[in-house]
């Protein structure tokens, strides 16, 4: 056990440094150009397009070390703009999952960022019991294609997605987990309606996504119908982790110690302040241990498997990090983070304090809420009855 | 020791709720945030019908000689409609420095206008670098006799576009800190050398920055002594925490009856969300703070009242207290809404952005907690 980077390490933090600075966006160029063509040198840099791949699939096969350097370079370097519903959460379970034939087709678009996908998970009727989605898929006669029908809801980037993996009900017979069916269409097509949803923070980012009578190949399947809980658990266990963002937070963090001492104040600025400076360094020092519990997480999952429960402390903490900093930048911009954008007033970073900090407050609700993360902690880690377990008894009586 | 009201006081809380129930729903509000002045022009001049703008004036002016607890019974209601007409900017803080700084001329002529609310007050205190601090002044004016010439700016100015009279801290002696030679003065927004800026604020309402070019204002404007602003602005300050944090409390209380009724209807895993104690549990805090606030506001109010600026150490544990809570209320109300909570649609959101601006209004709770312990 230590934590110097051997040479090899070094070497290779040396090259991925190298690789991001020389492959840096050049402003006033075509960042769509720009952005495909990254991928592709990363991909010839042998996988580094994407990391978390087996090398069965065209991954790096890097070790915990090498994609904790990764990371942290990409933290502080601009990368493209990676929505992470194709590369990061429906390609490992395509890998799983999904027949040769799925892997062949989807894959190289997913790796070349060709397609944009989207998550067809909650509803109306289901958020925190995603198991109680009521879309339907109907097997037509002849068994070549299922007819869907209903309504998703908080699906991010809907409106800029070519694709949707869709959770559906083909059966009511049993547990409410059986039943569900993991299906993949096009979102352009009739049938498929998308409508903003606007947030606190003033963005447009989810949406509503009403499906009418949209005919999907059963080759579209992706596993057994009625088998598609399985899918949909080991998707959301990759969602959890990625929704961390210690790389970020740790970025974040020093950004927000720069605009705290660009506040001037009569006797200095407010990172002088020693009540602002206490509260920077007890979120400092909860990022310090959240950082190595993934490090842990991350020489966990090295040996090939799929992220634990464990990854569900990641969240808790990673997001209650993010909404802290937030929360700080909102309070360093102090009357100015009330005015909207449009504004113009105060220091630049003020213009985005409450609206980023309103978007914030999304963290602990959406990829499972923070209430349900500590239900599959007590249940899974802890062993213990999750409070559901009890309801349930009663109502029975 | 009574905490009842009395039948005048419980008249206005009943004519003020009933206001609220007849003019204002999240459509309503929309509508007349999204109008050109940012307030329903009907609204105001109901509210001067109704004898509201006048409550805080001294009846010689014209007023009703109401005083901090009236103020709270309507801000608090007026916190539970989400009210955005300008009744804090004009009535309490202009109104509230010309009330206790104006000579009787200068009273005689701007405080009837305010009462029937033809004349529309903004306190423009706040300067780039001030932050929180009301003594850090760098906007001057210079002794020409018969008339201040006034040169600065101001920022985040309430209600600074819609303001005919704007009530200005400038520097008239002294260094950018000092708290003597600060002298408050009452400008003609219209006069020459003022411009404003407005642009909308994050809980729907407006604010300005506002500069001061070499503008000249009759020395008859001058509120309370020259070099002695300070003080009078301290007072004023302590009224505004008051009546933003009646608001505060108002708002609070219905995020959290907002928050059961929604998890009493929400179902997920077969149960309403309100069955799940860990859920009852944030719930009775979230009543417990509301409750706590409510009961700091009574005491803060009711000492103000009695001695005035006697009280300011309680007025900071007030806004210390309000600040934090009412955070602690609206987060909870947005996460126990889950993904809804998040949206436009519904109105905890714009409660809870409310409460974010009333936080960061006169010294967040961090500002006063240091004051409160200094």
């Amino acid at each position: 056990m230590d934590i110097d980077l051997s040479p090899d390490d070094l070497a290779f933090q040396k090259a991925v440094e190298t690789f991001l600075d020389d492959n840096a966006y050049k402003p006033g160029t075509d960042y769509f150009a720009w952005r495909l063509d990254w991928f592709a040198k990363a991909r010839e840099k042998g996988g580094w397009d994407v990391p978390k791949w087996p090398t069965a699939f065209g991954g790096p096969g890097w070790s915990p070390t090498q994609h904790y350097i990764w990371q942290r370079a990409t933290a502080t370097r601009q990368t493209p703009m990676d929505l992470p519903f194709g590369p990061v959460m429906l390609a490992p379970m395509l890998m799983q999952y999904g027949t040769p034939e799925q892997q062949e087709r989807f894959l190289p678009d997913i790796r070349a960022r060709r397609v944009n996908w989207c998550q067809g998970y909650s509803e109306p009727g289901a958020g925190s019991d995603l198991a109680n989605l009521k879309t339907r898929a109907e097997l037509s006669a002849d068994g070549s294609h299922y007819v869907v029908n209903g309504t998703k809801i908080w699906t991010t980037a809907a409106h800029m997605a070519d694709w949707i993996f869709c959770l559906t009900r083909t059966s009511d017979t049993g547990r409410k987990q059986e039943g569900i069916t993991f299906l993949l269409f096009p979102m352009k097509q009739a049938g498929v309606e998308v409508k903003p949803i606007i947030t606190l923070g003033g963005a447009h980012t989810v949406n509503m996504v009403h499906i009418t009578d949209v005919k999907v190949p059963v080759e579209n399947r992706v596993g057994e119908e009625g088998k598609g809980w399985a899918v949909a658990k080991g998707l959301l266990q990759h969602e959890r982790t990625g929704i961390a963002g210690i790389s970020n937070s740790l970025v974040a963090l020093e950004r927000l110690k720069k605009r705290a001492a660009s506040v001037t104040r009569p006797n200095g600025t407010l990172l002088d302040d020693p009540g602002f400076r206490t509260k920077i360094a007890e979120l400092e020092i909860d990022l310090m241990a959240t950082e190595y519990t993934e490090l842990r997480s991350l020489a966990a999952a090295s040996s090939g498997a799929a992220p634990g429960p464990e990854s569900s402390i990641l969240k808790l903490k990673g997001t209650d990090i993010q909404q802290r900093l937030q929360k700080l930048t909102m309070q360093a911009g102090g009357l100015f983070s009330a005015a909207w954008g449009g504004g113009k007033v105060g220091p630049s970073f003020a213009r985005e304090g409450m609206s980023g900090y309103l978007s914030s407050r999304a963290y602990t609700i959406y990829g499972g809420a923070s209430e349900v993360q500590k239900d599959v902690i007590a249940k899974n880690v802890l062993g213990i009855a999750r409070s559901e377990t009890r309801m349930n008894k009663r109502g029975d009586k | 020791m009574n905490f009842d009201l009395s039948e005048e006081q419980q008249l206005i809380v009943d004519s003020v709720r009933r206001f609220v129930d007849d003019n204002y729903d999240l459509e309503k509000r929309k509508k007349y945030t999204s109008s050109t002045r940012g307030f329903g022009d009907d609204n105001w001049r109901t509210m001067a019908e109704l004898g509201w703008l006048g409550l805080p004036f001294g009846e010689a002016d014209g007023g009703f000689g109401g005083n901090q607890i009236d103020v709270m019974l309507v801000m608090e209601q007026f916190g539970r409609g989400l009210v955005v007409e300008p009744y804090l900017p004009s009535v309490v803080l202009g109104g509230g420095a010309v009330r206790r700084g104006g000579s009787a001329a200068l009273r005689s002529t701007i405080v009837p206008a305010i009462i029937d609310g033809s004349a529309q007050l903004a306190l423009a205190t706040m300067e780039d670098q001030s932050r929180f601090d009301l003594n850090d002044v760098l906007t001057r004016a210079g002794d020409d006799g018969d008339h201040w010439t006034l040169s600065g700016s101001k920022t985040m100015v309430i209600n600074g576009g819609s303001a005919t009279h704007l009530v200005v801290s400038c520097r008239t002696a002294g260094a950018q800190y000092d708290e003597a030679g600060i002298t408050l003065l009452l400008v003609d927004a219209t006069a020459s050398g003022v411009e404003h800026r407005s642009f909308a604020t994050v809980d729907g309402l407006q604010a300005a920055e506002i500069t001061f070019n070499n503008v000249q204002v009759p020395r008859d404007n001058t509120l309370g002594e020259p070099g002695n602003g300070y003080a009078l602005l301290h007072d004023v300050m302590l009224d505004g925490i008051l009546a933003i944090c009646a608001e505060a409390v108002g708002a609070m209380e219905m995020l959290y009856k907002d928050t059961i009724e929604y998890t009493q209807q929400r179902v997920q895993f077969d149960h309403p969300l309100s069955d799940f104690q860990v859920l009852q549990h944030r719930m009775v805090e979230m009543f417990m703070e509301y409750e706590q606030c409510k009961s700091m506001l009574l005491r803060a109010t009711m000492e103000v009242a009695a001695s005035g600026s006697g009280a300011t150490r309680t007025v900071h544990a007030l806004k210390a207290l309000v600040g934090k809570q009412a955070i602690f209320v609206g987060e909870n109300a947005v996460q126990l809404h889950g993904g809804m909570g998040m949206t436009e649609e519904l109105r905890i959101g714009h409660y809870f952005k409310r409460l974010l601006v009333i936080d960061a209004m006169f010294g967040n709770a961090d500002h006063h907690l240091y004051r409160f312990a200094a």
